[in-house]
């Protein structure tokens, strides 16, 4: 149970060194947050308060901004004490509990370190303007007589500095400052400076900070005639920074703010020897210019230009941050056109930047607010995340300098947006009130009722990117589709491909993207987990709606989609050269210079073409075990009406197959095309071209084999004979058009391929050829025929192969088609899906949920019907009077053999799981307690019955049909002989087999959607309510359905027998997901667990 | 009495000499005869698994030949006709040998003669199995080659080929068994000869108003 948990994403954070590459950063201001004291500025223990809401939405690091004591003249940027925190925000206490929780919620906490310069309040300044000039105190900072020195140096704050030198009337010496005025740099010459900041980072590091935002970094050192950013002395410092961090902490990291083009920020990772992390300034505002100008140039170009970087680095890229959307990093161009574009309003802008959060810059339009995050997420680099744009709050431009994105965060509609019960009047700034962004309309609280709110969108968003470490690590390779409106890229790690493609259009556009790379891939969608169609030879083609996008894992081990035809024949399928159409196999019917030619093409057939072919094939059985041969044991040439095929028996690994084949020339394109799914090879005749494939694709071979059925024919083979046979409701169900029928969908399933034919018939190939009588033919003609049970598929009729030594064979059955929704199993993964979804957006606790009962009436009401036709199911088999169907009655040494037998199946399965998987030792310690529950199975103490029964009953075997089901597929476990499955038996053990596939939808729902979701616990419980009132549903349903047909005395009687049913085929399900799908092992052993506790 | 006796019984006793000197040759030329029945028997079985295994029967199959022995009420096939012709070849060679012994040299003779045209006639039937095939053979060949190059009546140019093969095979396996001689050589003539007369009189009836245009051409009649 443990492995479903959060375990993975725990991990990536957790593993030392490279956490940065996969995290999702959070910023946030202290002041903004949460108030827990109620002064009306937000706090440490507030913030502490809000970290599950941090959590559950799914980020692993959070950034504060500057807390420390400052006149707060510029945000706190502006430090007065570097080893305390500000009394407004609470105490070092505080910081340190907010620290502890924050780590045990697996969040890693990112500072600031704001060393170019100090606040003018600070004790060294003051201490500096009073020292005497040149003295080691005055060295602290930078001063000059006059301010015609590092005269090269552009200024930064235009708007509101005229240089970057202030008189200082104390000091009456200039004093030097990059920003604003009253923040003078400190002089990074002075090797007492770097002492101190030594011993700020060494106070912060031991209280457990994992990283460092670097403030301000290229402007620490001051040279002249330069324009004093970028320094190679600067890069000596950081060097300096980056060694005290390894040489004695691990997992921290350094973030670098450094606003500059991509070529000189590399110079910041340096040889990975300076910050382990940098922002990524230009891409950001291209991500918002290739959405206005909806071309995908503006992010390609930046992208381009971005040099590679050490290894062990990685990009921080963001949409917003508490500063203004910064327009440095565009060209004068650039610049005019995205302040037409979203600042037309002149108070947006500010500096050279536009001062808006995400939404109101998107007009609040869901869907480009949503294309950017997608974008964030999916570039190369860990995203920020700015409180606040997870809701799509506004922002309010009148607020002064940068304000107005950094007002109170929107909890509820109560006062103050829930942010702080102070008086409004209080608070640091006021909250956004506009009737669009206001709190009321934007919360917290609504958005988290909401499934479809923007804020459980960011939850399912970061969910996603979770599962794929290629988004934080991989490659970034873009595509160049013809439409410049897409933007399409690929992110590679390894053998993890993600597709990401991007509509920057207002309109639907279509693209084709070049995947020839990734033939044979399957795309799968990332958010509802949909396949697509797998990458072919063609351009890769899609639609996306208006400002859509989608993300694809090009997975190799998905399967397409089940509806997917092969439209054209693969190139690499390997080429046979005919030379007399079906005889070129056979060496005894062609002309004697020929023979060594047919002899060669059969060696090929049998052993090149045919293991490639069969060997991925659903149907074939001994999936682990490598088709060596497939030797052609009979055959025959099938001619009817100009058309032929080749009827053969191949022996593949000792097992015999059933395998029609077809040939389909060019000249008929439509035919070949109708043949390529089942393609085996290409062929040549002289200069003919065609393919060589199963004649089930086949649609005049499908209607032929029906004609043949109706009329009763025999076609002798080689060695036996072929005979088609059809039942008394041939008639009725084929009708007297079959040449009329369309051949409809092909069903590859894992033992037969099912075709259906014009919404009259289905007919099914049975691969494997078993000797015996089918009991799917025998069940199904009893009931047609005899039983009058109407809620399952009637028999039109069989072909069956029998040879001189053995029992004929069955190899197709033709049944009559009902029009379905599905089966079972995918409707009830498709519910318990959906209602996940549903659950796990909604986290506001407020908001209980109503009893189970309620919330799955619909379902179990399906379920109620389905109990009920089973059970009518077993009194259509209790009235059997022939010799296969009569009812026995149950013994007291039925149950004594059955009870041996589990308890004999269960010490082998013990044993198998010790053999395969030795760490499950949980198991092998509860072996006596297993046996002693196989011997508590109490036997039935009344009279009780064995009958026919399905012998493999679960919801794949259902189809639902207008709220009713159809019980198909009689076959019994397609792993035990025939003659097991006609023999009688309990009907308990249908109903035990129904129990488990429940149990098996809950795990396959889980495991599909909640692995590695915060949310798992919360679904589990739902899903096990779920799970336990379907099971009473159906057995109470059951129970009062079969009353009264002599199955058993009473239901109540035979609680023990379904225990051990259950536990018979939990024994199965253990013995086969060993064998073949090791990983869900844990299904069948937490379903013994449970019924191991369950009082018999 | 004795001359009596003796005169009664010396052709007897001639007779019984003389059976006596013949009883043995009579008796290894039965022996011959049963050997070479039994050879022939043997030849026969060899012959049919052999020209079986080199799958012979599936090019006369092919060739049409066994088709045609079918459609005539034949139940053989060829390969079991030309087995047949192996087996009397060797039957007849053991009479030969046989009757050789009690020289019987009329019947050895005309016997000799059988023995002599039975070789013909299996390399006529050889003849005939791989004529037809080739002619077979050609008429696909130029079908395929016809329907791919859009010639029109593609088929029917096949099959003209093919007759004419057969013709030439059917000509000279009978050729080859010495059976008409010369009517079968005038009969060809006459054939060809006809044919060349039936293509120039369908030319030049069809062609007619073609053949004046061109004349016109050449030598234009004088305009009024």
């Amino acid at each position: 149970m443990t492995d479903l948990s959060t375990a993975p994403v725990a991990e990536a954070v957790e593993r030392p060194p490279l956490w940065y590459k996969d995290v999702v950063i959070y910023q946030l201001h202290i002041k903004a947050f949460f108030d827990s004291n109620n002064d009306g500025i937000g706090d440490f223990k507030g913030l502490a308060q809000k970290l599950d809401y941090i959590q559950d939405l799914g980020v692993n690091a959070v950034w504060l901004l500057p807390f420390y004591p400052s006149p707060l003249k510029d945000d706190g940027y502006d430090v007065s004490d570097y080893h305390n925190v500000h009394p407004q925000y609470g105490t070092r206490a505080d910081f340190r509990a907010f620290v502890r929780e924050a780590h045990r919620r697996g969040l890693k906490v990112i500072t600031e370190l704001v060393v170019n310069h100090t606040s003018d309040a600070h004790p060294w300044f003051q201490a500096a303007r009073r020292a005497p000039p040149g003295s080691r105190k005055r060295n602290w900072y930078v001063w000059s007589d006059n301010e015609q020195k590092y005269r090269g140096t552009r200024i930064i704050f235009t708007d509101t500095e005229a240089s970057n030198w202030a008189w200082d009337p104390v000091a009456k010496q200039y004093y030097w400052h990059r920003f604003f005025s009253h923040q003078p740099d400190l002089n990074f010459d002075n090797p007492s400076v770097l002492k101190a900041v030594f011993r700020v980072m060494r106070f912060w590091l031991d209280i457990g900070v994992d990283a460092f935002r670097l403030d301000a970094i290229p402007y620490l050192c001051e040279r002249e005639g330069t324009n004093n950013e970028n320094l190679p002395e600067t890069h000596a410092v950081l060097k300096k920074i980056r060694a005290l961090i390894d040489a004695n902490y691990e997992g921290r990291m350094l973030l670098a703010e450094a606003n500059q083009w991509p070529e000189d920020v590399r110079e910041y990772f340096g040889d990975g020897d300076e910050c382990h992390m940098a922002f990524h300034f230009p891409l950001m505002p291209r991500m918002y210019m290739a959405i206005a100008q909806e071309d995908r140039f503006p992010v390609t170009e930046i992208m381009q230009q971005t040099p590679d970087i050490p290894e062990l680095c990685q990009w921080a890229i963001f949409l917003r941050n508490h500063d203004e959307l910064t327009l440095e990093m565009v060209t004068s161009k650039e610049r005019d056109y995205m302040y037409r574009m979203y600042a037309a309003d002149l108070q947006a802008r500010i500096n050279l930047g536009i001062r808006r959060r995400l939404a109101p810059l998107m007009e609040n339009d869901p869907a480009r607010i949503r294309l950017l995050q997608s974008l964030l997420f999916s570039m190369s680099g860990s995203p920020v995340l700015y409180y606040g744009d997870e809701i799509g709050m506004g922002d309010n431009i009148y607020l002064g300098d940068r304000n107005g994105v950094r007002t109170p965060m929107q909890w509820s509609p109560d006062r103050n947006a829930g942010f702080s019960r102070a008086d409004p009047q209080r608070l640091y700034l006021p909250p956004i009130m506009d009737p669009i962004y206001g709190f009321e309309s934007v919360n917290v609280e609504a958005q988290a009722r909401n499934p479809n709110s923007q804020l459980n969108w960011m939850k399912r968003m970061l969910a996603t990117r979770k599962s794929s470490q290629a988004f934080g690590r991989g490659r970034l390779e873009f595509l160049r589709p013809g439409n410049r409106k897409i933007l399409a890229y690929l992110r590679e790690y390894g053998n993890d491909v993600i597709l990401c493609v991007a509509n920057l259009a207002r309109s639907a556009q279509p693209v084709e993207l070049d995947l020839k790379r990734f033939k044979g891939r399957v795309p799968v969608e990332m958010f509802g987990r949909t396949v697509f169609p797998p990458v072919g030879d063609l351009p890769y083609m899609l639609t996306l709606p208006a400002h859509g996008f989608y993300w694809f894992r090009l997975a190799t081990d998905a399967a397409p989609p089940d509806w997917h035809a092969e439209a054209l024949v693969s190139e690499d399928t390997p080429m046979m050269v005919l030379f007399d159409g079906w005889l070129s196999f056979f060496s005894d019917q062609v002309v004697p210079w020929r023979i060594g030619m047919a002899e060669k093409l059969k060696a090929q057939l049998e052993g090149e073409v045919l293991p490639r072919y069969i060997a991925a094939q659903r149907w074939y059985a001994a999936k682990g075990e490598p088709v060596r041969r497939a030797v052609l044991k009979d055959s025959v040439i099938w001619d009817v009406g100009g058309l032929s095929w080749l009827l053969a028996l191949a022996e593949v690994n000792d097992c015999p197959y059933f395998l029609p084949f077809a040939l389909g020339w060019e000249e008929d394109e439509d035919h070949v095309r109708a043949l390529a799914a089942g393609t085996v090879a290409r062929v040549r005749q002289q200069a003919n071209v065609g393919v060589l494939a199963e004649a089930v694709m086949d649609e005049g071979f499908c209607r032929h084999v029906v004609k043949a059925i109706g009329a009763g024919r025999t076609l002798p083979t080689a060695k036996g004979k072929l005979v088609f046979t059809p039942t008394a409701a041939f008639g009725a169900i084929a009708g007297d058009d079959v040449a009329g029928l369309n051949l409809g969908r092909v069903q590859a399933q894992t033992t037969n391929t099912s075709i259906t034919l014009g919404e009259r018939l289905f007919l099914k190939f049975y691969r494997r050829v078993r000797p015996g009588v089918n009991p799917e033919l025998e069940i199904g003609r009893y009931l047609t025929e005899q039983a009058g049970y109407k809620n399952c598929v009637p028999v039109a009729g069989a072909v069956e192969y029998s040879s001189d030594q053995k029992e004929p064979a069955t190899l197709a059955l033709l049944q009559a088609y009902v029009p379905n929704q599905g089966d079972g199993w995918s409707y009830t993964l498709d519910y318990l899906e959906r209602y996940m979804e549903s659950r796990r957006s909604i986290t506001d606790p407020l908001k209980e949920e109503p009893p189970p009962r309620e919330v799955h009436g619909a379902y179990l009401a399906l379920a109620q019907t389905l109990a009920v036709r089973t059970a009518e199911l077993h009194r259509a088999f209790a009235a059997g009077l022939t010799a296969p169907f009569r009812p026995e009655p149950l013994t007291a040494e039925d149950v004594a053999a059955w009870k041996a037998r589990v308890a004999k199946e269960a010490e082998e399965t013990l044993a198998l799981v010790e053999r395969r998987q030795p760490e499950k030792t949980e198991l092998a310690g509860r072996r006596r307690q297993l046996l002693q529950r196989i011997e508590r199975c109490a036997a039935p103490a009344g009279p009780a019955m064995k009958i026919r029964h399905h012998g493999d009953y679960h919801l794949g075997q259902v189809l639902l049909a207008s709220n009713d089901f159809l019980i198909i597929d009689f076959e019994g476990e397609p792993s035990r002989p025939l003659a097991e499955s006609r023999r009688k038996h309990s009907p308990l053990r249908d109903v035990a087999g129904m129990l488990r596939s429940f149990n098996y939808a809950k795990w396959s729902a889980l495991m599909r959607l909640a692995q590695a979701d915060p949310a798992f616990d919360r679904l589990h419980a739902s899903m096990n309510a779920w799970e336990a009132v379907v099971r009473a549903a159906f057995l109470d349903s059951y129970a009062q359905a079969s009353a009264g047909a002599g199955l058993f005395a009473s239901f109540d009687d035979v609680r023990g027998l379904l225990s051990l049913f259950e536990i018979e085929k939990v024994l199965y399900e253990l013995r086969y997901e060993l064998d073949n799908r090791p990983t869900w092992v844990h299904i069948p052993l937490q379903g013994l667990a449970a019924l191991l506790e369950e009082k018999p | 009495m004795s001359d009596t006796l003796s005169f009664l019984i010396e052709p007897a006793r001639a007779f019984l000499v003389h059976v006596g000197q013949m009883l043995p040759r009579v008796l290894i030329a039965i022996a011959v005869v049963v050997v070479g029945w039994m050879v022939a028997k043997i030849v026969r079985f060899a012959t049919l698994k052999g020209l079986r295994a080199v799958n012979f029967h599936v090019l006369t199959q092919r060739a049409g030949m066994d088709g045609f022995l079918h459609d005539g009420g034949v139940r053989a096939d060829t390969t079991e006709i030309l087995a047949l012709l192996l087996y009397w070849l060797v039957v007849l060679a053991a009479l030969v040998m046989g009757f050789n012994l009690l020289d019987l040299s009329y019947i050895t003779d005309l016997l000799m003669r059988v023995v002599l045209f039975v070789p013909k006639v299996l390399v006529a039937v050889l003849i005939l199995a791989f004529g037809a095939y080739f002619a077979r053979f050609v008429d696909n060949a130029i079908t395929v080659y016809c329907r791919n190059a859009h010639i029109q009546d593609a088929e029917l140019l096949g099959r003209v080929a093919r007759y004419a093969i057969v013709t030439f095979v059917v000509l000279i396996a009978l050729d080859q068994m010495n059976i008409g001689g010369d009517i079968v050589r005038e009969t060809f003539l006459i054939i060809v000869a006809g044919i060349v007369f039936a293509l120039a009189l369908a030319f030049g009836l069809g062609g007619k108003d073609w053949a004046a245009e061109f004349l016109e051409r050449w030598w234009p009649r004088r305009r009024r």
